[in-house]
């Protein structure tokens, strides 16, 4: 009842690229989409988080908690999204790229009691003033994601999020993102080549070519 | 193989030209503003010409003038710039900017001041088009709008005309961040793309820009053609009252001159010296605005302000074209007529016999510099992926501390101490040195246009070609050259453009003994007759804008059966 796609396909040049897509997740649930690169996975994702390209369009309804997304712009959407890149701000501090994520209303305390107990859950406790570029890809990736949780998302996509972590690390971060997820309990939506990283007892679609 | 890539003598030699030329420059101005001059007799270390220099008539005022528009034209032109790219990266209007940037660009500074002169003035083409409808004049109002005594009209130019520089050197740094993922990340966070822009791309892009800046204040400080057209006229600018000293028949001026120009280019170092302060103070001070968590889309009005100055720059940069070309055809123009009246051709064939000369000087001197200028560019780049290929010193790498330095000192300062010089040793006005320092500034921007593409060079072509054909020099001049005409010759076109600009080297190191287009221009601009200077600014507009047309439609021609090339 919280993310739902409701046949949800996706048009190029009046060709559908993938069968319509249906999808009901639930807070703290985990879908995962499957496939082949090149069957459409992050336009999908790009479609939810409304960033889609303008050679695209889109058919069905995207509701978040019941509330149409197709007029409201990227930004509104409070949706978050975590990339296989880390994606932080190289000019900025840890802390600084967390406060960038933390909504307004909150006084600078507050802040720093915030991200302090953001980075406690993370293991990373004390990396405030730390150059985001001396971070190994593992503390980036935690950081990352502890960006996105901060600013509050009604819901969150994963795109291939654990792809350029190597082997040992991959289960870990998995683990946190996951119980991260649970915890705030919100949809997320993850989108993978990689059927181990889908997470234990979680929906699982394959996405499938439009034929003809 | 001694372990050194091949062509080192090329850095080496533009970097010792650097240095040489702008370390003599300064010591050949310190000398005279210390009363040191041998040729016309001043032997006795002092500091009389200091003194003189601060307490010449009205110079606190011409201090004040050449701070204020200078300051003001910096730092206006930089908030623009920021705040265009910022609303309109990506749009329709910014792109319709990448394309014209190189015509705009080309335009020299002098024939742009005399276009925008000619549409300000009490009888400018701005006024005629509102009256006497709106305003109610048949004769031209009092009011002193060029040359106004506060050097706005000077400022507002400077602004309009720095504009597109920045515009380009922000499109030729943007390749190096991530924009697209950035502004995604950003918006998935639930920031606006104006809020993105400013908070983080911005902080981001400065360092990249900051040399640039750094450029454009020592240019506005320091400007002289434009600044003799449209800037304050008694007391006028800093830099126009000391080439005023310089040209005084009473030799003792030059003392006066050497100490005044030390003074701008102190001036230049407190200012740039501020600006990486000020970088400093609002780094620390927008911090608290850069996080706190503030979410708004800027449908501002400020969105459309900048829009509208963005394109104001545009619309004064083409009208004051337009109105260059009607007054080079006119014959008779009453004030508030919209149009002249009667036309003719006349003017214009007075003035291409008479500026004949001066176009051979200009051509000559812009084709020598800008040659040579490609073969230093071409040398040291080369040097630089023989360098990466062989993983030995590259030399080519230290030519980016110095490239930016002739643009940094005021070229008034530079160029006094080396004609100084010249004349102690007795090498005064000979074309050579001329064409020198024309290549001194027609270089850095050579090499900044060229070097990019042509370190992007897929060098597996040469490797290929180097298996066939085993001499590096056929290999060079068959295949990768001949590949890579486009931005050859663009790069070609810049430099002859910035050579055809120039005007303070041609009137210092020329000693006189060469006119160009540009000293032409600028030494008639003062005068009465507006259809002569309309004719001669144009000459001087289509010299570089004819150079740019070659290199865009040449390789067009040479390629026209070869798709692979038409890209």
């Amino acid at each position: 009842m919280s993310l739902e796609l409701n046949n949800l396909s996706i048009l190029k040049q009046g060709s559908t690229i993938f069968d319509p897509v249906n999808l009901v997740i639930k807070p703290g649930e985990i879908t995962t989409i499957m496939g082949p690169s090149g069957c459409g996975k992050s336009t999908l994702l790009s479609a939810v988080s409304g960033s889609l390209d303008k050679v695209f369009t889109l058919k069905g309804s995207i509701l978040l908690y019941g509330s149409n997304m197709a007029d409201i712009s990227m930004e509104k959407r409070n949706i978050g999204i975590l990339f296989q890149d880390d994606l932080l701000f190289p000019h900025m501090d840890i802390g600084s790229n967390l406060a960038f994520a933390i909504k307004e209303k909150t006084s600078r305390v507050q802040k720093s009691q915030i991200i302090d107990k953001a980075l406690k859950t993370a293991g990373l406790e004390g990396f405030e003033k730390r150059d985001p570029s001396s971070l190994s890809g593992g503390q980036k990736a935690r950081i990352s994601l502890l960006r996105s949780l901060l600013a509050k998302p009604s819901a969150l996509l994963l795109d291939e999020p654990f792809s350029k972590l190597d082997q040992t690390l991959k289960a870990k971060i998995r683990l946190f993102v996951f119980s991260q997820i649970k915890k705030m309990n919100i949809p997320a939506l993850l989108v993978t080549h990689d059927p181990r990283d889908c997470p234990e007892g979680g929906m699982i679609l394959n996405l499938n070519k439009e034929k003809g | 193989m001694s372990g050194q890539a091949k062509g080192r003598i090329f850095p080496v030699v533009v970097i010792s030209l650097f240095c040489i030329t702008i370390l003599a420059g300064l010591f050949g101005t310190l000398l005279p503003s210390l009363n040191y001059l041998p040729v016309i007799g001043y032997t006795r270390i002092s500091l009389s010409a200091w003194f003189d220099f601060f307490s010449y008539p009205g110079i606190q005022t011409s201090i004040f003038v050449t701070l204020f528009s200078g300051i003001t034209a910096s730092f206006g032109v930089v908030c623009l710039a920021f705040l265009f790219i910022s609303f309109s990266y990506g749009n329709a209007l910014w792109k319709f900017f990448e394309k014209i940037l190189a015509p705009v660009l080309s335009i020299p500074h002098a024939a742009f001041a005399i276009g925008f002169g000619f549409l300000i003035a009490p009888s400018g083409w701005l006024m005629r088009m509102v009256s006497p409808v709106l305003t109610g004049f048949t004769r031209p109002p009092d009011w002193i709008i060029l040359n106004d005594p506060a050097g706005l009209s000077l400022t507002i130019a400077l602004v309009i005309k720095e504009f597109p520089f920045l515009i380009m050197v922000t499109m030729g740094a943007l390749g190096q961040l991530d924009i697209k993922k950035t502004l995604l990340v950003g918006r998935a966070l639930g920031y606006s793309k104006e809020q993105i822009w400013l908070k983080i791309l911005i902080p981001r892009l400065y360092p990249h820009l900051r040399l640039s800046v750094f450029a454009v204040i020592a240019y506005s400080l320091s400007v002289v053609d434009m600044a003799i057209i449209l800037g304050p006229s008694s007391p006028s600018s800093l830099s126009v009252l000391i080439l005023k000293w310089f040209n005084d028949p009473d030799m003792s001026f030059k003392l006066l001159a050497a100490a005044g120009s030390l003074f701008l280019f102190f001036m230049v170092v407190v200012s740039i010296l501020c600006a990486c302060l000020m970088e400093r103070a609002v780094l620390v001070f927008l911090r608290p605005w850069i996080t706190n968590g503030k979410r708004c889309s800027f449908v501002s009005p400020l969105k459309s302000i900048i829009f509208f100055m963005g394109c104001g720059t545009l619309f004064f940069t083409a009208v004051s074209s337009v109105i260059l070309v009607i007054w080079s055809l006119t014959w008779q123009w009453r004030f508030p007529d919209f149009l002249p009246a009667t036309w003719t051709l006349k003017l214009w064939a007075k003035g291409l016999m008479s500026s004949f000369d001066p176009v051979m000087t200009t051509l000559f001197t812009g084709l020598a510099s800008a040659f040579i200028g490609l073969l230093l560019a071409i040398g040291c780049l080369e040097h630089e992926v023989a360098a990466g290929k062989t993983r030995t010193r590259n030399y080519t790498g230290y030519i980016h501390y110095f490239l930016y330095l002739p643009l940094l000192v005021p070229q008034i300062t530079f160029m006094a101490g080396i004609q100084f010089l010249l004349v102690i040793m007795n090498m005064d006005g000979y074309w050579i040195s001329l064409m020198v320092s024309h290549l001194l500034f027609v270089l850095p921007y050579m090499f900044i246009a060229l070097s990019a593409t042509y370190i992007a060079f897929d060098e597996r072509v040469t490797d290929q070609a180097m298996l066939l054909k085993r001499s590096y020099i056929k290999v060079l001049f068959r295949v990768k050259l001949p590949m890579l005409i486009k931005p050859i010759l663009f790069s070609f076109a810049i430099g002859f453009s910035v050579s055809v600009a120039q005007y303070i080297p041609t009137m210092l190191v020329g000693a006189g003994r060469f006119s160009t287009i540009t000293t032409e221009v600028v030494s008639i601009a003062s005068g009465s007759d507006r259809r002569a200077i309309a004719v001669y600014a144009l000459i001087q507009q289509c010299l570089p804008m004819m150079m740019y047309a070659f290199a865009i439609i040449f390789p067009k021609i040479l390629y026209y059966n070869r798709k692979g090339m038409q890209v």
